[in-house]
């Protein structure tokens, strides 16, 4: 089972410090795995290249490809200009061309500055023409650690509207390899968002299996319920299980749902959890209105209607900015308390 | 330093270089492209075409010009105003008429209408987009891949004068010029961005002076005269084949139509415009200096006539006779498991699937 290990990093989780390698009894940070992951991909198959700002000489701003450049060389480790829309469409020609491009953002903040080559070009061209392409597109996302309004973005809900891209939100260093290996190896566009706040904080024993993969659209079931689902992704899967803790010692027994991939969203397993609980908390980081939260609870409302014995009921930030100081911060973002609240709430029906 | 220039000088070399047939082949593919666009809009206006129509009716010199010297291997990454630059890279006119009428036999199956057509597996043209200029960044893909491969590929992309004034393009030019990819700029200026005239879109007198900015040769053609446009693009193309990197080519003409086929373009001066139609014709010019020169003969412009005529209404009956797509499709398609693309093979979609 993951354990939680104290942050060795700044206030934002980067800075100049290397990313570090596995324990001695092979454990991997969430880092150190999708490190791993990207460069067997690398080694596998040498039309995966990687593009991105800072990426090269410096190691990127988290680390993740520090020491690539040496290994591969400039022409698969490239470092771009500030130019994300051209980042994304150089990407798509690679493509369309045959070789397997994995972009990353420096945050996943500035995806949007090149929004519309994710969303207009990345996300239409097989559909409209058949060409596929096999892009991955990488970036940290998510709060929690003081970061504010332009380095702490979920932008999951914008780009599952695009609708032709697979978006992952692992919450685990071996989800986290297993599926950045599968985005790489899948023909379609995939969008990897690593939470920084797991980056060094949370490690576990992950397979040195070169051919590990994670399926992409399966949730993953991470701990065992039988009184109510919290359905969630991402960094809030650790405050789920941690207030699924306190909840036990209450006598509340909590099934905590990790999407791992929000679109396409795995339907089936959401279901089949609400179906033995009755209850459902939809807890995410991405915005409540229009967040994906949202999505889910709406899926559970209209396809699980007669197991539910109590509303659904939806934990996510408020659609404002996401604030600096901690009391702002920690006001915004749900907490474990809050989770016992919502929890307790749904019991009483 | 870039060079700003017009091209007058090498015409007489660009036409001793182009062998009679080849002469006689642009003469065709800039009658095809002006009958194509004349018809289609007739047709379009009594209500027989369903959807948009973006003329690019004065321009085919440019979109005639700059594909000649392409090859097969090399790829172009055009808007919805050079339809006819892709028709003379080679879409089946057949397949392009299906696509304006929502066939399954379309490039696109359906899924998008008009010009938004390309055929990325049969001739290296890109599926058109109507965000400007999106395909620029594409381009820079496709040209980073012949490089790091080692082909002697070039990839072209077009765009209006319009969507100069977007970021995008001056991160592909630039990104394109830090690692002399092999990639031509063409830029069709045709003095409309829509309503909006050159001077309030461009802050220096050309597009091409741009060129500068980024440390590539910028060059500057008049769109009328296919010949100076070929010899400019052939120039760029082969500087770009042999790793000397990109080229801004700015192809100077007029918008004769309206952005679209509802917009009357009022706001394009009537005397400019019936010079431009009266002395910038550059379907019309090639035509008397062809026959002038005795490349072609009054005959021989008649047969082209009467090839272009038959070519259209069997491009015209097929796609009236080619099928809707099936309404239970609309999904499909999105994600390359689901086997859409590759069911049927042959019938709409990729010519061939990689």
């Amino acid at each position: 089972m993951a354990q939680q290990v104290k942050v060795a990093a700044g206030a934002a989780g980067h800075g100049a410090e290397p990313r570090g390698k596995r324990t001695e009894d092979g454990q991997a940070t969430y880092l150190v795995a999708i490190a791993e992951g990207l460069w067997e991909e690398m080694e596998r198959d040498e039309r995966v290249f990687m593009l991105g700002e800072d990426i090269g000489v410096y190691g990127g701003a988290f680390k993740v490809t520090e020491g690539f450049l040496d290994r591969f060389g400039r022409e698969r480790v490239i470092d771009t200009p500030i130019a994300e829309e051209t980042i994304v469409g150089m990407a798509v020609g690679a493509a369309m061309e045959g070789f397997r491009p994995v972009a990353e953002f420096q945050y996943s903040d500035f995806m949007t500055s090149g929004f519309d080559e994710i969303s207009t070009a990345l996300a239409r061209v097989h559909y409209r023409s058949g060409v596929p392409l096999p892009v991955v597109l990488r970036g940290p996302s998510g709060g929690m650690v003081r970061a504010s309004s332009f380095h702490s973005i979920n932008p999951e809900p914008w780009f599952s509207y695009s609708g032709g891209i697979k978006i992952m939100c692992p919450a685990f260093p071996a989800d986290a390899k297993g599926l950045i290996k599968s985005a790489i190896r899948d023909d379609n566009p995939c969008m990897f968002l690593e939470h920084k706040w797991i980056y060094r904080r949370i490690r576990e024993q992950v397979s040195e299996d070169p051919d590990f993969l994670v399926p992409i659209g399966k949730a993953d079931v991470k701990r065992g319920g039988d009184d109510v689902s919290i359905v969630t992704y991402g960094a809030m899967v650790h405050r789920a299980l941690e207030a699924a803790d306190a909840l036990a010692e209450d006598g509340v027994s909590a099934e905590v749902v990790d999407l791992r991939t929000v679109h396409p969203l795995d339907e089936e397993t959401v279901l089949r959890s609400i179906e033995k609980t009755s209850r459902a908390v939809v807890l995410s980081e991405s915005y409540r209105f229009v967040g994906i939260g949202a999505e889910v609870a709406s899926t559970i409302a209209e396809k699980a209607f007669q197991h539910l014995d109590a509303p659904v009921v939806r934990l996510a930030p408020p659609n404002v900015p996401v604030p600096f100081s901690p009391t702002l911060e920690d006001a915004f973002l749900p907490g474990v308390d809050d989770i016992v609240a919502e929890v307790q709430k749904l019991s009483a029906w | 330093v870039a060079t700003t220039k017009t091209r007058r000088d090498q015409q007489t070399e660009a036409d001793r270089r182009l062998p009679h047939d080849e002469l006689k082949h642009t003469l065709y593919l800039l009658k095809l492209c002006r009958y194509f666009d004349e018809r289609m809009e007739t047709l379009y206006r009594q209500g027989k075409l369903p959807g948009a129509i973006y003329s690019g009716r004065g321009q085919e010199g440019t979109h005639v010009g700059v594909v000649l010297p392409l090859q097969p291997e090399d790829s172009l990454f055009p808007t919805h105003r050079d339809l006819s630059a892709q028709i003379a890279k080679g879409l089946d006119l057949k397949r392009v008429m299906a696509q304006y009428w929502g066939r399954i036999d379309g490039y696109t199956r359906g899924r998008d209408g008009n010009s938004h057509i390309g055929d990325w597996f049969g001739n290296r043209t890109w599926t058109v987009m109507s965000h400007l200029p999106i395909a620029y960044p594409v381009a820079v893909g496709a040209a980073w891949a012949y490089q790091r491969r080692g082909d002697p590929h070039v990839a072209m992309a077009i765009c209006g004068d319009g969507a100069t004034s977007n970021g995008r393009w001056h991160e592909a030019l630039n990104w394109s010029a830090i690692h002399r990819l092999p990639v031509v700029w063409v830029v069709n200026n045709n003095g409309y961005a829509y309503s909006t005239p050159n001077e309030l879109e461009i802050s220096v007198p050309t597009i091409a002076e741009r060129g500068a900015a980024y440390g590539i040769p910028g060059v500057r053609v008049d769109g009328a005269d296919v010949v100076e446009v070929e010899a400019a693009a052939r120039e760029a193309v082969e500087r770009a084949r042999s790793g000397g990197g990109p080229t801004l080519l700015e192809s100077v003409s007029l918008r004769w139509k309206g952005h679209a086929g509802h917009d009357p373009a009022k706001y394009v001066p009537k005397e400019l415009l019936e010079r431009y139609m009266e002395q910038k014709d550059p379907v019309k010019n090639f035509e008397q200096r062809m026959l002038a020169e005795q490349v072609v003969s009054a005959d021989d412009v008649k047969a082209l006539e009467e090839r272009i005529e038959r070519e259209f209404q069997e491009g015209y009956d097929f796609a009236q006779a080619s099928p809707f797509p099936e309404p239970e499709d609309h999904a499909k398609g999105l994600w390359v498991e689901d086997g859409y693309w590759t069911s049927e093979p042959g019938r709409g979609g990729p010519t061939e699937y990689s």
